[in-house]
C-alpha cells in the first residue's frame, strides 16, 4: 500500500515533465477519438445516403442483370405483375416498393451533350421509398402523365439548364436502335448524395419504357423496410415469393450495392488500427521516457529504498503506479478533449468545402459537410487501453531502475 | 554470542584488468549495544566495510555473520529481507524522499516491517520524531527542514523499525560541527535508551570522542581497535 501511496505522491514531482507527458498522451487520444468519430460519421452518412437516395433497403433484380448492373443493360429486365408487388408490400416491415428502369443516355441541351444515367420512376411509388423529393431546390418533382424530368443542380449547372428548359435524352432501345426523349425540366435537386446530383436524370417510368421499347420491364424493384436489423429475414421472405411463383428473380441487400463504401470502411479500419499503433507508440515512448528520467534522477533514492529493505517488485510497483497515474490523467484529459472535439464535429460538422465540397470523387457519397457521431465505447476503450499501455510500458524501465546495484545507487553522483 | 562477526573478509573490485583490493582480510566482532566508530583516511575501506556489514554488498572472500546467521552469501532478495528487519541506515546526504513529510519518511520505514494498527504506527513514528527533537516539524517536507533536522529525520527513520544495528556512513559530513555534534548526541542518547548498536564512519575527531569503540582502518585492514 505504501508503494502505491508513494507512487501517487511521486506524480507531484517534475510537474512540468509530467504535464507534457500527460498532454502528449491526451493529444494522441484526442486524435484517435476525433478521427474515429469522423470515420464513423462518414460511414453512417454514406450508408444513409446510399439507402435513402439510391438503393433503398433491398433491390430486386434478375441475377444476370445484377451481375452487369453497372453497365445499365436492357437485357434481363424483370416483369412483375401487380400480384407480386402486393405480396412484397404485405411482408412485415416493408414500407414501400418502387420500380426503376435504369438506362444509359446522352443529355443534349441543344448545344452540348453529356453522358448520364436515365432513371425511369413511378413518382408516387418512388416517393414512398426515397427522400429525394425533400431536396427539390427549384421547381418540383413531376407528376404522373407529365413529360417532364428532374435533374441535379450540378448537372444543371454543367449543362447550363434551369427549370422549364427543354432537354433531349438520346437513348438506344432494347433492339439497339436510336431514340430520343424530349422532356421539360420540372425541378432541380440538391440531395446529400452527390452521385444523384451529378449524373442522373429522373423521367416518368411509362415514358422511359416506351422510348426504350421494353414494354412493362424494369431494371429492378427497390424495397424500403423499417426493420433494418432483420433485413436478411425480409430478403428471405421476398425470395420466398419469387420461388413460389417460379420467377428467376432475386433480392439483394443494399450492402451489395455499397461494396465500394464498405471496402473504403475496411481501409478506414486499417487506418484506425495504424492510428492506434501510433498512439500506443507515442504513449509508450512518453511513459518509458518519464520512468527512465525519473529513475535516473532518483537513483540515490532507489538506493536508499533498497538499503531499507524494499524488494525489487515493491520498487517496480512505485514506478508502475506513477506511470499508471500518468496514463489515467492523460486518458482523462484526452477523453475530455476528445469529447469537446467530437461534440463540435457532431454539432457543426467539417466543411468539405475545404477539400472541394464533394467526396463522390473518392467513391464516398457525401457532400457539403461531414458530421461525426458519438461512440462512447471508443472513449471507454481508449481510456482503459491507455491505462494498460502505461502500465505495461512502465514495467521494463521500472524493473531496470529497481534492479540497480544498491551500493552504486546510494553513492550515485 | 556476538551480534556481528566478520571473519577474514576481503573485497576486491575489478577495474578492467586490474584488481583493486578494498578490504584485505577483516576480522571483527561487535557486541550488542556497542557505539562504534570506524575511522581512517579516504580510500581506507570504511564505506566498503559498512556496505559489507549492511548487507548491501557481498565479500569476495570470508564470511559475515549477523546474530549468528551467515549472511555473506545470501541472494539479493534474502539480503533485502535481512536489511529490512535488522539494519537501519543513515546516509551522509540524508536520502529522504522529497515528496513525503518528515512523519511520512519515518512511517515509510515502519510500514516495511510492522503490520501494526494505523494508530499504533502513528504513535510509534511520532514518539521517535519527538525523541530526536522534531516535535512540531512532522508535517514539513525535507525542503522545509535544515540539514541537521533532515539528518534527525534520517536517524528517526533508521531507528523506528527497532533494528539490531544502525549503520551511518559519515552522518555529519554535510553538517556544521555544532549540528553534527547534536546529531551524534542524539545517536548516543538513542543508543543508551534503546540499546541499539551503532556503527558509523567519520573523519571528524570532534565526533569520534563520543564513540565507545574506535576502529582504525588503513589500506583495507584494521590497524587499531580501541575500547573506551
Amino acid at each position: 500500500m505504501f508503494s502505491i501511496k508513494l507512487g501517487l505522491k511521486n506524480l507531484t514531482r517534475q510537474k512540468r515533465r509530467n504535464f507534457i507527458t500527460i498532454l502528449v498522451i491526451a493529444f494522441a487520444f484526442f486524435i484517435y477519438l476525433f478521427i474515429g468519430s469522423m470515420m464513423e460519421g462518414m460511414e453512417e452518412m454514406s450508408f444513409n445516403n446510399i439507402k435513402n437516395y439510391d438503393t433503398g433497403s433491398i433491390q430486386v433484380a434478375h441475377p444476370e442483370y445484377w451481375e452487369d448492373k453497372d453497365k445499365l443493360p436492357l437485357e434481363n429486365l424483370i416483369y412483375l405483375n401487380q400480384d407480386v408487388e402486393e405480396s412484397i408490400k404485405n411482408i412485415d416491415g416493408v414500407l414501400g416498393v418502387s420500380p426503376e428502369l435504369r438506362f444509359k443516355a446522352n443529355l443534349n441541351n441543344g448545344i452540348d451533350e453529356v453522358a448520364v444515367q436515365g432513371m425511369g420512376i413511378s413518382i408516387e411509388q418512388y416517393n414512398e421509398v426515397f427522400a429525394t423529393q425533400n431536396h427539390v431546390v427549384e421547381g418540383s418533382m413531376f407528376v404522373p402523365g407529365e413529360s417532364k424530368a428532374v435533374i441535379g443542380v450540378s448537372l444543371a449547372e454543367l449543362m447550363d439548364l434551369k427549370v422549364n428548359d427543354y432537354i433531349t435524352l438520346l437513348v438506344r432501345t432494347k433492339e439497339d436502335t436510336f431514340n430520343t426523349i424530349d422532356l421539360e425540366i420540372a425541378g432541380l435537386l440538391y440531395t446529400p448524395n452527390p452521385m444523384i446530383n451529378n449524373g442522373i436524370v429522373f423521367v416518368p417510368l411509362d415514358i422511359a419504357r416506351q422510348a426504350l421499347n421494353v414494354e412493362n420491364g424494369i431494371s429492378m424493384m427497390v424495397v424500403k423496410t423499417n426493420k433494418e436489423k432483420e433485413i436478411n429475414q425480409t430478403i428471405s421472405n421476398v425470395n420466398q415469393i419469387f420461388q413460389e411463383k417460379n420467377l428467376n428473380i432475386h433480392a439483394y441487400s443494399w450492402k451489395e450495392s455499397a461494396k465500394t463504401v464498405i471496402a473504403i470502411r475496411a481501409a478506414e479500419d486499417a487506418e484506425t488500427a495504424v492510428i492506434l499503433i501510433i498512439i500506443l507508440t507515442i504513449g509508450m515512448i512518453g511513459i518509458i521516457n518519464n520512468v527512465i528520467l525519473s529513475s535516473l534522477e532518483r537513483t540515490r533514492e532507489i538506493g536508499m529504498m533498497k538499503a531499507l529493505g524494499m524488494r525489487e517488485w515493491e520498487i517496480v510497483l512505485v514506478f508502475m503506479v506513477e506511470a499508471t497515474g500518468l496514463g489515467i490523467l492523460g486518458g482523462l484529459t484526452g477523453c475530455l478533449l476528445g469529447a469537446a472535439g467530437v461534440w463540435w464535429i457532431v454539432k457543426y460538422g467539417y466543411d468539405l468545402g475545404y477539400i472541394g465540397g464533394d467526396m463522390s470523387m473518392y467513391g464516398i457519397p457525401i457532400i457539403d459537410k461531414l458530421y461525426g457521431v458519438w461512440n462512447f465505447s471508443s472513449f471507454i476503450f481508449v481510456f482503459f487501453f491507455g491505462i494498460i499501455v502505461a502500465l505495461l510500458s512502465s514495467i521494463g524501465p521500472a524493473y531496470w531502475a529497481a534492479h540497480k546495484d544498491p551500493v552504486k545507487a546510494i553513492y550515485h553522483r | 554470542m556476538a551480534l556481528l562477526e566478520l571473519n577474514k573478509v576481503k573485497k576486491i573490485y575489478q577495474q578492467g584488468k586490474i584488481e583493486v583490493p578494498a578490504l584485505r582480510g577483516i576480522d571483527l566482532m561487535v557486541e550488542p549495544g556497542e557505539f562504534t566508530t570506524i575511522f581512517g583516511p579516504s580510500g581506507s575501506g570504511k564505506t566498503t566495510l559498512l556496505n559489507m556489514i549492511g548487507c548491501l554488498d557481498t565479500p569476495t572472500e570470508g564470511e559475515i555473520k549477523l546474530n549468528g546467521d551467515r549472511v555473506s552469501d545470501l541472494s539479493r532478495t534474502k539480503l533485502a529481507m535481512v536489511r529490512r528487519y535488522n539494519i537501519g541506515f543513515i546516509f551522509q546526504a540524508y536520502n529522504l524522499i522529497p515528496v513525503l513529510t518528515a512523519y511520512e519518511n519515518v512511517e515509510f520505514a515502519i510500514r516495511l516491517i510492522h503490520h501494526l494498527k494505523e494508530e499504533e504506527m502513528k504513535e510509534k513514528a511520532l514518539n521517535i520524531l519527538e525523541a530526536v527533537g522534531l516535535k512540531g516539524l512532522e508535517t514539513r517536507r525535507p525542503n522545509e527542514l535544515s540539514g541537521g533536522e533532515k539528518q534527525r529525520v534520517a536517524v528517526a527513520r533508521a531507528l523506528v523499525k527497532e533494528p539490531k544495528i544502525v549503520l551511518a556512513d559519515e552522518p555529519t559530513a554535510n553538517l556544521d560541527s555544532k549540528t553534527g555534534a547534536d546529531v551524534i548526541k542524539i545517536m548516543v542518547k538513542m543508543n543508551q535508551k534503546l540499546g541499539t548498536t551503532f556503527i558509523f564512519s567519520t573523519h571528524d575527531p570532534q565526533i569520534m570522542k563520543y564513540a565507545k569503540r574506535l576502529i582504525n582502518l588503513r589500506d583495507g585492514m584494521i590497524s587499531g581497535d580501541e575500547r573506551r
